[in-house]
């Protein structure tokens, strides 16, 4: 690891225990909402200030955090969880269903991911529940971000497939079901963590962006996508420039998970 | 429409497809053919250009670090690439709004970065083939060999690329376009989303997939045409 790797993972590891503290770190909850002081600028009472609504900046942006933290890497574990066993089994079984897993891939990477997620959001109903829209938001990027992850790994089981160790194992008679989960999956296991790693920082980016659209995670749940809708009001933001640290804060993360990202031969 | 079920919908859908009737946007009240006829040059004049501000400047930018290869130099390019990587979209069009700039712009800035980190890893793998050392050994300008010993060989992938690029253009066109209310398809098709028109974004994204298909068989006819010109 080089020093900035380092770097950059201390400040994943700092930004995380802040979000498990939240709850005993907030001056307030979310959603309070202190109406005498909207609009107010750093005090000793709201550390960032206030919001239009006049609810605490610092605790919406602790509570975001832990919003967007848990769901980025949640939805990407579950779309990794997708791309390792629909990749797997189609660079091993190979045929038919390869090539149809590799059809519906090419089909859907042919297609902006913005306007697949865009078209899926649309069939689902939009006044849900603050903790529903989290949930939709996860489901919608795990189910419909592994793609890019199933070609990589089809690729290296298809390689993994004509291996020696297993026509070994395939002459001393296992059983396919066997081989796969024995034999292929171990093999592939540095490519499922590099793919889990990469989907992270991009699910982050998508969750904002949905989010900013009024799409992604509603109010008053607050998550980055939501804190960077008060970006839109530039009038307060240059009046209370602390305003721009979620901004912030929402770029260091992705950097650093790009940064600390295993080397590049694992991931291409 | 939905209450028949998705999959009677999605029958009736291409029935009518294949007659050329694209329906009617339950939102909007009007024929979704005639939204798309607006909608789809205004999108697809600011995709062109900005994909074309976001080459030219990837490429020069990418180029120019290989003649120069300084650290400063890849350093700062990194830092800043990854910078721009690092926010998303939406916020450029934020920006964009504040700043008065305008729509292709604001799509080249999302593009940009993504092109300039693969033209570069390209380049300098390109670079560091054998045949190009060579070359450099015989004493060949540098112009040279970029013409006839490394773009022979980056071709075919920088033209799948071009294809590639399309694709990320749209998708940075529905937040950019959306938030700097310019009256394209990305902008048709969030709202589409936010008033749950199905008719009219099945359409649109049936177009845009169109445009994708276009875009990449063209990039893969233009790859292979170029690789069979140089055997």
């Amino acid at each position: 690891m080089s020093p900035l790797q380092k770097m950059a993972a201390i400040i994943l590891c700092v930004t995380f225990v802040l979000m498990v503290l939240a709850t005993i770190l907030v001056p307030a909850p979310y959603d309070r909402q202190f109406r005498d002081v909207p609009n107010a600028g750093p005090s000793t009472a709201h550390p960032l200030g206030t919001d239009g609504l006049g609810r605490d900046s610092l605790s919406r942006l602790l509570y975001g955090t832990r919003v967007s933290l848990l769901l980025a890497p949640a939805a990407a574990l579950l779309s990794t969880l997708v791309a390792a066993l629909l990749g797997s089994a189609a660079g091993f079984l190979g045929g038919w269903f390869e090539r149809v897993v590799l059809a519906v891939t090419d089909l859907s990477l042919a297609l902006p991911w913005l306007f697949l997620l865009l078209t899926v959001r649309a069939m689902l109903p939009l006044d849900v529940p603050p903790m529903v829209s989290v949930i939709i938001a996860f489901l919608m990027m795990g189910l419909l971000g592994w793609q890019a992850s199933v070609r990589v790994i089809c690729a290296a089981a298809r390689g993994v497939k004509d291996s020696d160790f297993l026509l070994l194992a395939r002459s001393s008679g296992c059983k396919p079901a066997r081989l796969l989960l024995r034999h292929v999956v171990p093999n592939l296991r540095p490519l499922f963590y590099a793919q889990f790693w990469i989907s992270i920082p991009l699910f982050i980016l998508t969750e904002a962006n949905l989010s900013i659209l009024g799409l992604g995670v509603m109010e008053p749940m607050p998550s980055w996508g939501n804190l960077l809708r008060g970006f839109e009001d530039f009038p307060a933001v240059a009046a209370n420039p602390l305003r721009l640290v979620p901004l912030i804060l929402l770029v260091i993360v992705v950097m650093c998970f790009q940064l600390v990202l295993p080397s590049q031969e694992v991931t291409q | 429409m939905l209450q028949e079920g998705l999959g009677s919908y999605y029958f009736h859908y291409l029935s009518a497809l294949a007659h050329g009737d694209f329906g009617e946007s339950d939102s909007l009240k009007r024929p979704v053919r005639e939204l798309l006829r607006q909608r789809l040059p205004v999108t697809g004049n600011s995709v062109v250009r900005g994909l074309g501000v976001a080459w030219l400047v990837a490429a020069l930018v990418a180029s120019a670090g290989l003649a120069s290869r300084g650290w400063l130099y890849e350093a700062s390019n990194t830092a800043f690439s990854s910078l721009l990587l690092s926010l998303p979209s939406a916020v450029v069009a934020m920006l964009a709004v504040h700043l008065r700039i305008p729509v292709f712009c604001a799509i080249s800035v999302v593009v940009f970065p993504r092109l300039h980190r693969y033209i570069r890893s390209l380049l300098v793998r390109s670079y560091d083939q054998p045949h190009v050392l060579a070359a450099r050994a015989r004493g060949l300008g540098s112009g040279a060999i970029l013409r006839r010993h490394v773009l022979p060989v980056a071709a075919p992938p920088l033209l799948a690329l071009v294809g590639v690029s399309f694709a990320i253009a749209f998708g940075a066109a529905i937040p950019i376009e959306a938030l700097c209310d310019s009256p394209g398809l990305g902008q048709l098709a969030w709202q589409a989303a936010l008033s749950r028109d199905l008719p009219l974004i099945v359409n649109v994204t049936f177009v845009v997939c169109l445009v994708m298909l276009a875009a990449n068989s063209l990039a893969d006819l233009a790859g292979r045409a170029f690789t069979g010109s140089t055997q």
